[in-house]
């Protein structure tokens, strides 16, 4: 897999890195659809992302899209400035389920 | 006439004569250089992600050929019944009325089933072309192509032209066998044969050399019609009444190409 | 020989003695300009001066008779066509008229550029092209054709096609031409938050003056084809060129005879 899943406190935390782009959004489309297959919750890391354009964007909303609907939990943790903004301009920070880290969102209970 | 051309007219005309000579021959470039371009994007387009797209050039299929169909096939009955109808009457006199089928068969299958398919593609398609192509052209869309890596040429032209090389062929054949039951029904009412008996004389009369004729132009016709419209289509300008000058240009232009070259044709394979 | 401070700021677009020629006529004239990364810059002029042509260079639809024009660092004349590629994918253009593609629903329209360059899911396409229309606040709008829209929806589902592949490099040709002033005000603060949120560089090509000053970092003021004079937007306002005075105020300028030129225009041709 070209994005490394780490599995803690009941979360798959999908961590991607560098530029998420047109050449490199459809693995991580792959790898969070897996995890979410398997019925696990998934928590996506994007502290490591330098960039993320709007296909690797559309494959969050897809990943959240298939939690919904599968009653999964389905997060963003680490979400850098530039990453916030390209979220910002289609509102979806006001849609996604959106943590500092990982403690934060298990401080939150379930 | 001449006479009364003074020094400054008759260099006016030399000097029209001239532009005129000058554009044609850069029209004539022009379409060299679409044809080249699409065969470019037909054979090597897959290997530069520019893939010529199957469905356009289905759909093209379906305008250009499918939905020619019955106007086509209206138009080659009438022709061969027409023939059959001109030839009886005028071999009757010399008592040949029955060799009537012969001519048939070779002028519908060399000459006059291609050139039908032509004239109704050409002023069906050749007038579409150029009007779709020409609105696009006039609304940036073309621009909006070229500035989105695609180009024109693969996305408008080679469709067309694989369809027609497609198309061109079988509705000729189509044609072909039309006009053949048109002159048919002629001559089983005129010269009281049996139509089992007109088949039979006509296949004797074909030899698969008319038939090739015919299909060989009917390629050759629809590279030309592709090529007319396409690049009158290129060249419009100036609003609404540009776009109805560029589209009659395109027909008028197709069927004299289409004329032109049927005749260049006749002329070198009957020596 | 770039400075440090210019390393720091990398130019976006670099035109330098940009010459160009319609037929025999001189249409740009050592025009020199630059567009640094994440700037807005208004290219502006009256009608003739030179301005949509200078576009047309800067999008690589003609190449430089005279001096070069360099997107992303790389002179456009030398560039093969995998190269363009590469450019034109990091390029964006909203046309005058929008250049909508007429026989495409809205959202295939905005789809286009995905599915010309890339290899995405079907899915991660539509979402895509329906958070740009989300961004140009035209969501729910994806079904409907083009002739279905008004002037300024046009405008803003040709942004959403233009921002699809998020592009660095955005041009707008006179974004606000034929909108009511309300509509172009509403399409001057989406440039700017666009600008904000994906830190894309943008040229605008306008005519209009308040937009210009709306919505500029730096301004370039075109006149007959050459360039008066650029600057920050004060500084075009406080600048003491009598033309630029001229386009800021609306008033147009005599131009001076040439009595001798003059009667040759009128009298040219004649017997």
């Amino acid at each position: 897999m070209a994005f490394p899943v780490e599995e803690k406190q009941g979360f798959s935390v999908v961590m991607l890195d560098g530029e998420v782009d047109l050449n490199r959004s459809p693995d991580a489309r792959k790898v969070i659809l897996t995890c979410l297959k398997k019925m696990k919750h998934v928590m996506v890391d994007l502290s490591a992302v330098e960039y993320i354009d709007s296909s690797g964007v559309a494959s969050l909303v897809e990943g959240f899209q298939y939690a919904r609907s599968n009653n999964l939990e389905f997060g963003l943790i680490g979400v850098s400035e530039s990453a916030m903004s390209v979220l910002r301009l289609a509102r979806l920070d006001q849609v996604f389920r959106i943590y500092v880290s990982l403690d934060e969102r298990l401080a939150h209970g379930s | 006439m001449a006479a009364e051309l003074t020094g400054s007219r008759l260099q006016r005309l030399v000097e029209q004569v001239g532009r005129r000579f000058v554009s044609g021959v850069e029209d004539f470039g022009y379409s060299a250089a679409l044809l080249a371009e699409s065969l470019y994007w037909i054979v090597f387009g897959p290997w530069q992600k520019q893939h010529v797209r199957l469905h356009a050039v289905f759909a093209e299929m379906m305008n250009i050929g499918v939905l020619a169909i019955p106007v086509l096939a209206i138009l080659a009955f009438a022709n061969g019944a027409m023939m059959a109808m001109q030839g009886i009457y005028t071999l009757r006199d010399f008592g040949a009325e029955s060799q009537v089928v012969v001519g048939i068969a070779t002028s519908v299958t060399r000459e006059f089933g291609v050139l039908i398919t032509g004239i109704v593609v050409a002023g069906r398609s050749g007038s579409a072309i150029a009007a779709r192509i020409g609105t696009m052209q006039m609304a940036q869309e073309i621009d909006a192509l070229r500035v989105m890596g695609v180009p024109p040429v693969r996305y408008l032209v080679a469709p067309v032209l694989l369809a027609m090389l497609v198309m061109m062929p079988v509705l000729t054949i189509l044609s072909d066998s039309m006009a053949i039951v048109g002159g048919g029904v002629l001559s089983v009412m005129e010269l009281h044969i049996d139509i089992g008996t007109y088949f039979e004389r006509i296949l004797a009369a074909l030899e698969p050399a008319d038939i090739w004729q015919g299909l060989t132009k009917s390629l050759v016709f629809g590279v030309l019609i592709t090529l007319v419209a396409t690049s009158n289509g290129f060249s419009a300008s100036g609003g609404a009444e540009g776009l109805g000058r560029a589209t009659t240009r395109s027909v008028v232009l197709c069927i004299s190409a289409i004329v032109v070259a049927d005749m260049i044709f006749t002329f070198f394979l009957i020596i | 020989m770039a400075t440090l401070a210019e390393q720091a700021v990398p130019s976006v677009i670099e035109v330098r003695d940009l010459v160009t020629y319609y037929g025999t006529q001189k249409i740009l004239d050592q025009v020199s300009l630059d567009v640094a990364d994440g700037e807005i810059m208004v290219i502006m002029g009256g009608s003739g001066s030179g301005k949509s042509t200078l576009l047309r260079y800067l999008l690589g639809l003609h190449l430089p008779d005279a001096g070069s024009v360099r997107l992303f660092g790389r002179d456009i004349s030398g560039l093969s066509g995998r190269e363009w590629m590469e450019l034109r994918r990091k390029m964006g253009v909203s046309f005058q008229g929008g250049a909508l593609f007429n026989s495409m629903t809205v959202g295939e329209n905005v789809r286009m550029p995905l599915r010309e360059h890339t290899r995405l899911d079907e899915n991660t396409m539509r979402i895509m092209s329906r958070m740009k229309l989300e961004v140009v606040n035209l969501a729910g709008y994806e079904n409907l054709m083009p002739a279905q829209l008004s002037g300024g929806m046009v405008k803003r589902a040709a942004l959403a096609r233009a921002l699809v592949m998020d592009p660095r490099l955005l041009f707008f040709d006179e974004p606000s031409a034929g909108l009511d002033p309300v509509v172009a005000a509403d399409l001057d603060n989406l440039i700017l938050r666009i600008r904000d949120a994906m830190q894309v560089s943008i040229v605008v090509v306008t005519h209009e003056l308040e937009s210009a000053f709306k919505i500029a970092d730096r301004i370039t003021v075109l006149d007959r084809g050459r360039i008066l004079m650029t600057g920050s937007v004060e500084e075009v306002r406080n600048s003491d060129n009598q033309r630029v005075r001229n386009l800021l105020s609306r008033t147009s300028e005599d131009v001076p005879v040439n009595a001798e030129e003059y009667m040759q225009r009128l009298t040219e041709g004649a017997d």
